[in-house]
């Protein structure tokens, strides 16, 4: 297999809602900073590998041939991935395989969502239509009569979590704290969905419950229209594109991934309720393939959905003993942004998480989200010289898909 | 046998108005949206599923189980077990008793379909007990007591089958209460259904009068009268109010009243009201002071500080939460 850089990174800003644009535009502007970043043009990109979520988001089955044309891919293969929330996450593994396996020299990668034109009659809102378009991610038969939402999903892996280890997801204080320091993240990225909000641990306690007791207003991330690109390059294109514009390649060193069954249970190959083991059998994939550990990591960018399943997360992911997760605030393991100059790098020990203010602060448009995570870890591992970094996607229903990219600074 | 329903798959409030509108972009320029929809109907077969739902619509719970590794499957959503070489599985008929898998959420904010539902939980319910390996049946979780809070469906909890008297062959033709809420004499019954328990007239739950909730009590009702009055002068809270008619009974471990809604207006009398539409319980009467300091009974609902008696007595509350901003954003914003 070829070695695989990433050399160029866009994204759009992150909005709740773009009247100004459609899914159509939003893409053009993320190939568009992306191809600037990288100093290339369109003709210099051999393939693509689409990331959009659902087609009724979009309005449009096949959503991404309407595109080809417009971000200047035409006769040119090209191919949608679409696994629920780890799309943005599976997308970047299709991409890096066609250049680690030689069929393309320079691939974008590109993914977004326009979920906030749904509209439901009823409530006169968007979210619920939002919700109930997600929630059809569930089987006909068994689960969707039954009113299952995403949100309930997560809570109800973090709840069978609490079950098997209480006293750590548990404390409000830890998770509002990790919400102020994400907070703090989102005020430092120029394209944050909410960049200009101050969240302190007070108001995310006394916000209003979503799902009692694990589950405020503050404490879920966002729906996001938006698109983010990337450009993945064999290691003589990149090494090229680096001279040009001077910026060293981040390279791609391992990628693990992991689908759960979708029925739960006991046993056999049923998924596990009270943990995410598609994150962690995906992150000792992609860290066995990079010849590292965890604790070698110096910034991730994890798909937080989230705060309690952002913490049960970081345990799967090695970060952490599982059932004792918020060690990440009691032994002061993750980093708050607003106390590290913005070219510095977190002591030993210590960790980056989502400088980006992660799908809580920066931005959630789901097909493009894990690209979003992969420009802001790259842009942190260059503006801090960090030598690896971590990305995490989670996705479907009970986070039965996961995945993990160690990153590594090329020199 | 066709089982019909007497409502259409969608219902009639689920349209929208052809429209197309102009809105204002972050730069100052019109941009237009059009109002539009993408509806597929479906006339959807169950297949494989089908024994399944055949079975539940017959008052059955059945699973698939597996000759080589004794795995239960249910719901039986497979008739050949992958861990066995797709093995043919066989149909085993299953106790209308299991116990829940893990704590199940309570759904408060529903998706666009289950407007007016909420709150319902939702769990996973482990019927085939004995087996080495086995799904988890998810499922509807029902209490006759009163509208479900936290702290109820807990894991291990022991549960109870219960078929909806009209069974048409879907997953909302079942669900689960704690056996414990069961009479004695029904818990073995094959199929027990919905309309030999009561959910219609849950017991409210014993407050107990205690000193420190009688000077709450005393707060409580100053801030609740304090409240009403100022709705008298606020527009906002007319407007939030208009349309509604309602008296809640409130008993308190420090006192009871009655919250009157009526012509825009909040009242608050003492004692609870000879007609009421339903009591509402809180151990601890500062649940009402907080929520005219900008807190919420929908939260104390949540969390269950606030007993309610059904679905019904929660549609009010997201209301009653408007009022304290709204009497604010009239009364005291400049
Ligand atoms: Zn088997």
């Amino acid at each position: 297999m070829r070695r695989v850089g990433i050399v160029g990174a866009g994204i759009t800003d992150c909005r709740s809602r773009w009247v100004e644009a459609t899914y159509w535009d939003l893409f053009q502007q993320a190939t568009r900073r992306a191809c600037q970043d990288a100093q290339i043009t369109t003709a210099e990109i051999d393939s693509v590998i689409y990331g959009i979520y659902n087609d009724i988001f979009e309005h449009q089955a096949i959503p991404e041939s309407s595109l080809t044309g417009i971000i200047g891919m035409a006769n040119k293969p090209g191919t949608r991935v679409t696994t629920g929330g780890a799309t943005g996450f599976y997308a970047m593994r299709m991409a890096a395989m066609e250049v680690a396996s030689g069929m393309s020299d320079v691939v974008l990668c590109i993914g977004g969502e326009k979920a906030t034109d749904c509209y439901d009659p009823r409530s006169k809102t968007a979210t619920p239509m939002v919700v109930d378009t997600i929630a059809k991610s569930w089987d006909p038969f068994y689960e969707y009569p039954l009113g299952a939402t995403a949100s309930d999903s997560y809570m109800q892996i973090c709840l069978a979590y609490n079950d098997a280890y209480p006293n750590d997801i548990g404390d409000p204080l830890v998770r509002a704290r990790i919400i102020e320091m994400l907070c703090h993240a989102g005020n430092r990225n120029p394209h944050a969905q909410r960049r200009l909000e101050t969240v302190t641990a007070e108001q995310v306690m006394s916000s209003r419950w979503i799902i009692a007791p694990f589950l405020r207003l503050l404490e879920t991330c966002m729906y996001t229209e938006g698109a983010g690109a990337l450009i993945f390059a064999c290691e003589e294109r990149a090494t090229e594109i680096s001279r040009r514009t001077g910026v060293p390649p981040v390279w791609v060193r391992g990628i693990g991934a992991a689908n759960e069954s979708y029925q739960a249970g006991r046993g056999g190959s049923y998924k596990r309720l009270h943990r995410i083991d598609s994150d962690r059998i995906a992150a000792e994939r992609a860290y066995a393939v990079a010849g590292v550990t965890a604790g070698d990591i110096g910034i991730i960018e994890l798909h937080d959905a989230f705060v309690a399943q952002l913490m049960v997360t970081m345990g799967e992911l090695g970060f952490v003993p599982i059932g004792q997760t918020r060690r990440l605030i009691d032994d002061g393991i993750m980093v708050d942004p607003k106390e590290l100059a913005d070219d510095a790098r977190p002591e030993a020990g210590r960790l980056l998480v989502n400088p980006s203010g992660g799908l809580i602060f920066g931005g959630h448009f789901v097909g493009g989200s894990n690209m979003f995570s992969t420009w802001s870890c790259r842009r942190e591992m260059l503006a801090r010289q960090i030598p690896l970094g971590l990305i995490h996607g989670t996705g479907a229903i009970n986070a039965c898909y996961g995945g993990a990219i160690v990153l590594e600074l090329g020199a | 046998m066709t089982a019909h329903d007497s409502r259409s798959v969608l219902p009639p409030d689920y349209d929208l108005q052809r429209e197309y509108r102009e809105l204002e972009g972050r730069d100052g320029q019109t941009y237009l949206q059009f109002a539009t929809q993408m509806t597929t109907f479906y006339k959807q077969t169950y297949g494989e599923h089908s024994r399944f739902f055949l079975a539940l619509r017959a008052g059955r719970l059945i699973g698939a189980t597996c000759p080589r590794c004794k795995q239960v499957a249910v719901p039986a959503f497979t008739w050949h077990c992958p861990g066995c070489d797709f093995a043919e599985m066989q149909e085993i008929e299953l106790p209308h008793k299991g116990v829940l898998a893990h704590t199940a959420p309570i759904t408060i904010f529903p998706s666009s379909t289950f407007i007016g539902d909420a709150p319902f939980a939702r769990g996973y319910v482990d019927v085939a007990v004995d087996a080495p390996i086995a799904s988890f049946l998810p499922s509807r979780l029902r209490t006759t007591t009163g509208l479900v809070r936290p702290g109820i469906f807990v894991q291990g909890l022991e549960l109870k089958l219960v078929f909806e008297d009209e069974t048409v062959g879907c997953a909302r033709d079942i669900f689960w209460v704690p056996m414990s809420e069961v009479p004695l004499h029904l818990r073995d019954q094959q199929p027990l259904r919905a309309s030999e328990l009561d959910f219609a007239s849950p017991v409210p739950p014993a407050v107990t009068v205690a000193p420190p909730h009688v000077a709450a009590f005393g707060e409580a009702l100053a801030a609740l009268r304090g409240l009403a009055a100022d709705v008298a002068l606020s527009r906002r809270a007319r407007t939030d109010l208009a349309g509604q008619t309602s008296r809640m009974g409130v008993r308190t471990g420090g006192g009871d009243f009655t919250l009157v809604v009526a012509e825009g207006q909040l009242q608050v009398t003492d004692g609870v009201a000879a007609e009421v539409d339903a009591i509402v319980v809180a151990e601890d009467p500062s649940v009402f002071t907080r929520w005219v300091h900008d807190g919420s009974l929908t939260d104390a609902a949540v969390e269950g500080s606030l007993w309610l008696p059904h679905k019904e007595a929660f549609q009010l509350l997201p209301i009653l939460d408007r009022l304290p901003r709204s009497t604010r954003r009239d009364l005291r914003s400049s």
